[in-house]
């Protein structure tokens, strides 16, 4: 009877530890940080779907994707007292003023970027990168050879490992004669880049690529800045033939449904050097990118029809030249083609890395592949086909010299070229992903948990000891 | 060593396994089956005993320790087959200890209370494996239910980790004044 209380005090004990361990499992640590470049978005997956159609000369993506609001403004500055106040600068994530924009972007390879097939945008996200909690200090970067005196460049962006010497060390830019090499051997990923703010107002998609960087390819690009840096003071304002006060106001700026059939943007066509002796409002808003028409290989991707938020989803088309003419910059589509591709989206405001991501997926003119592009005649895809559904995830702060490190339990699969999706979904990467960001505290307090839950156990013991006595030595069971 | 431990982790987890139904057995049930159980549990948890610990060395033997450390779901994979092993410890060296007067009374429900603890812990455990193997059940779709994803590393606030120190040591305490009463 002198135990009788002891049992159940630490059966309840064991049962509260448990309990409690279950219920506050996975918290405080996962906090928001700023300073180290660090915000996990709330939600870490989202559906995209995909119809692609083509006819003999061009092709067509059409994306759809959920997003509670448009953002179509971006980088803008306002007026106020007396100075011009810049919103929308790119963040850790996202801009507390909405003001900046959604994005869809396309990866695309033929095959001559054999590990992008199996591992998507992951091989693009080297060493150091930007936003990264131990991203590259800028003038280190602007001092490399070729990125910051080539380029002039200070951030490390995507690039594709061959691109250096060591994959995990973004100085060891490989020489210009083998990247151009490289480039013609057609080791570079094709990026078609859609901006809502800096090239949909005008009908356009900007032309990218990733090579030894992220480049642009040659010709003109759908925007240009609008900042006088000396005069600290936008270039255009618009003329007073469309805005009579030269601006756009704050209060548009931050209405949540767009007109996108008024004016949001500043264009070339309406724009007119900046008056500083205007009558300057607070609250008067002057977009600080000026917005023009692409030229050469830059131009090529252009908007199909309207691409709009309609009722919580983007609708865009973008429409291409099958064949560009410009094979070290751009991807051809050929009849019989197979082709990898990956998806992005920046919504919800946010910028650089807080994206969500696809695993690359295999796309199809006339072959069997993930998803399937359609033939058609005339100039108006029919978009008969079914959606191509896909989930794309948050991929946190996960590079390419992690995977391929002793620090990744599949470096050796890697190696053995095993392909990403058949071993990890995109929930299961995005949990990673973030889990990758705190991965020093989390493994701190996950050691400590292990070492409280064998002391609790171990109290529990000892706390039974005396109730399991062996007042019957000789009788075991 | 992946197949290995693929192989070594059967002894325990069908060892465990079978103790559990033995443990209730013996406790609640009667007649010829309960003993027979009784008899048979303490030799069958000295054999878990051995099986776990040869499938846990075998189970570092697996990754580099780096990679274990950054893999929310090995992490998970050691920390619950730590508990486990130490649950199991414990009902074993609690019925080595008391003999036959451990299937009594509240000894009794102890023991099926410490069973049904551990065989939870080594469930979890194996379904880990099994995800980390490639082949995950539908067991991790019932723990997502209950609120946690195997996908993140099982840790705890420090807040509720001093609490657990302090159960701990108040169980412990109890313990020791037990004992010295009884002495």
């Amino acid at each position: 009877m002198m135990h009788s209380w002891r049992i159940p005090a630490v059966l309840a004990s064991l049962t509260l530890a448990m309990g409690l361990a279950w219920l506050t499992q996975g918290t405080g640590v996962v906090l928001n940080d700023p300073a180290r470049n660090l915000h996990i978005p709330e939600q870490l997956t989202m559906p995209l779907q995909v119809q692609v159609a083509y006819n003999p000369q061009h092709i067509f993506f059409r994306y759809r994707w959920p997003a509670e609001r448009a953002h179509v403004y971006h980088d803008m500055l306002r007026f106020a007292d007396g100075e011009w106040v810049r919103h929308g600068a790119s963040g850790v994530g996202p801009d507390p003023d909405g003001t900046y924009e959604d994005r869809v972007t396309m990866l695309v390879d033929d095959g001559s970027v054999p590990e992008f097939g199996r591992y998507g945008g992951y091989i693009t996200a080297g060493a150091n990168a930007r936003f990264f909690s131990d991203e590259a200090k800028p003038a280190e970067v602007a001092a490399n050879p070729h990125l910051g005196k080539t380029l002039g460049e200070s951030e490390v962006r995507k690039y594709l490992p061959a691109s250096r010497h060591e994959s995990a060390d973004w100085r060891s830019v490989v020489d210009a004669a083998a990247l151009q090499d490289q480039r013609k051997a057609g080791y570079f990923l094709d990026l078609w880049h859609w901006r809502a703010g800096r090239s949909n107002a005008l009908g356009l998609s900007d032309d990218q690529l990733v090579a030894e960087h992220r480049l642009s390819d040659g010709g003109r690009g759908p925007y240009t800045s609008n900042w006088d840096g000396e005069a600290k003071q936008p270039l255009w304002m618009f003329a007073r033939e469309i805005r009579p006060s030269h601006a756009l106001r704050w209060e548009e700026v931050q209405a949540e449904r767009i007109d996108f059939d008024g004016i949001y943007y500043l264009a070339e066509s309406f724009a007119v050097p900046f008056d500083p002796k205007h009558d300057w409002q607070n609250g008067d808003v002057i977009p600080r990118n000026l917005l023009r028409e692409g030229s050469g290989s830059r131009g090529d991707i252009r908007v199909h029809g309207q691409a709009r938020w309609i009722e919580g989803y983007w609708d865009v088309t973008l429409v291409r030249e099958r064949d560009t003419g410009q094979p070290l910059e751009d991807k051809m589509f050929l009849d019989q083609g197979r082709y990898d591709i990956g998806f992005a989206v920046h919504r919800s405001a946010s910028g650089s890395r807080w994206h969500y991501v696809s695993l690359p997926h295999s796309l199809g003119l006339g072959r069997t592949a993930d998803l399937q592009a359609t033939a058609f005649t005339g100039e108006q895809p029919p978009w008969s086909q079914s959606w191509f559904e896909t989930t794309l995830f948050y991929p946190g702060q996960v590079n390419w010299p992690l995977l391929n490190s002793r620090a990744h339990a599949g470096s050796l699969d890697i190696a053995e070229g095993k392909p990403v999706r058949p071993r990890h979904s995109e929930e299961q990467l995005a949990h990673y992903g973030v889990e990758m960001e705190f991965n020093d505290a989390i493994i701190r307090q996950w050691r400590l948990t292990l070492l409280a839950g064998l002391w609790m156990l171990l109290g529990a013991l000892i706390g039974l000891w005396p109730a399991f006595s062996t007042r019957n030595p000789g009788e075991r069971p | 060593m992946t197949g290995m431990h693929h192989m070594l982790v059967h002894f325990p987890i069908a060892f465990w396994a079978l103790a559990t139904l033995l443990v209730v057995l013996a406790v609640l049930g009667r007649g010829r089956a309960a003993q027979i159980a009784q008899v048979s549990l303490l030799p069958l948890l000295l054999l878990s005993l051995l099986g776990a610990l040869v499938a846990i060395v075998s189970g570092f033997l697996v990754w580099p320790w780096q990679a274990n450390l950054y893999s929310p779901m090995v992490r998970n994979h050691i920390l619950m087959a730590f508990w486990a092993l130490a649950v199991w410890s414990m009902l074993t060296v609690l019925l080595w200890r008391a003999g036959k007067t451990a299937f009594n009374g509240k000894q009794g429900w102890t023991l099926v209370f410490l069973a049904l603890l551990g065989g939870g812990l080594f469930a979890i455990t194996g379904t880990l494996g099994g995800h980390l193997a490639g082949a995950p059940t539908a067991f991790s779709q019932l723990l997502a239910a209950l609120g946690w994803k195997l996908y993140n590393t099982f840790y705890l606030p420090t807040w509720v980790l001093l609490i657990l120190a302090l159960l701990g040591l108040g169980c412990a305490l109890a313990g020791v004044m037990g004992r010295r009463r009884s002495s």
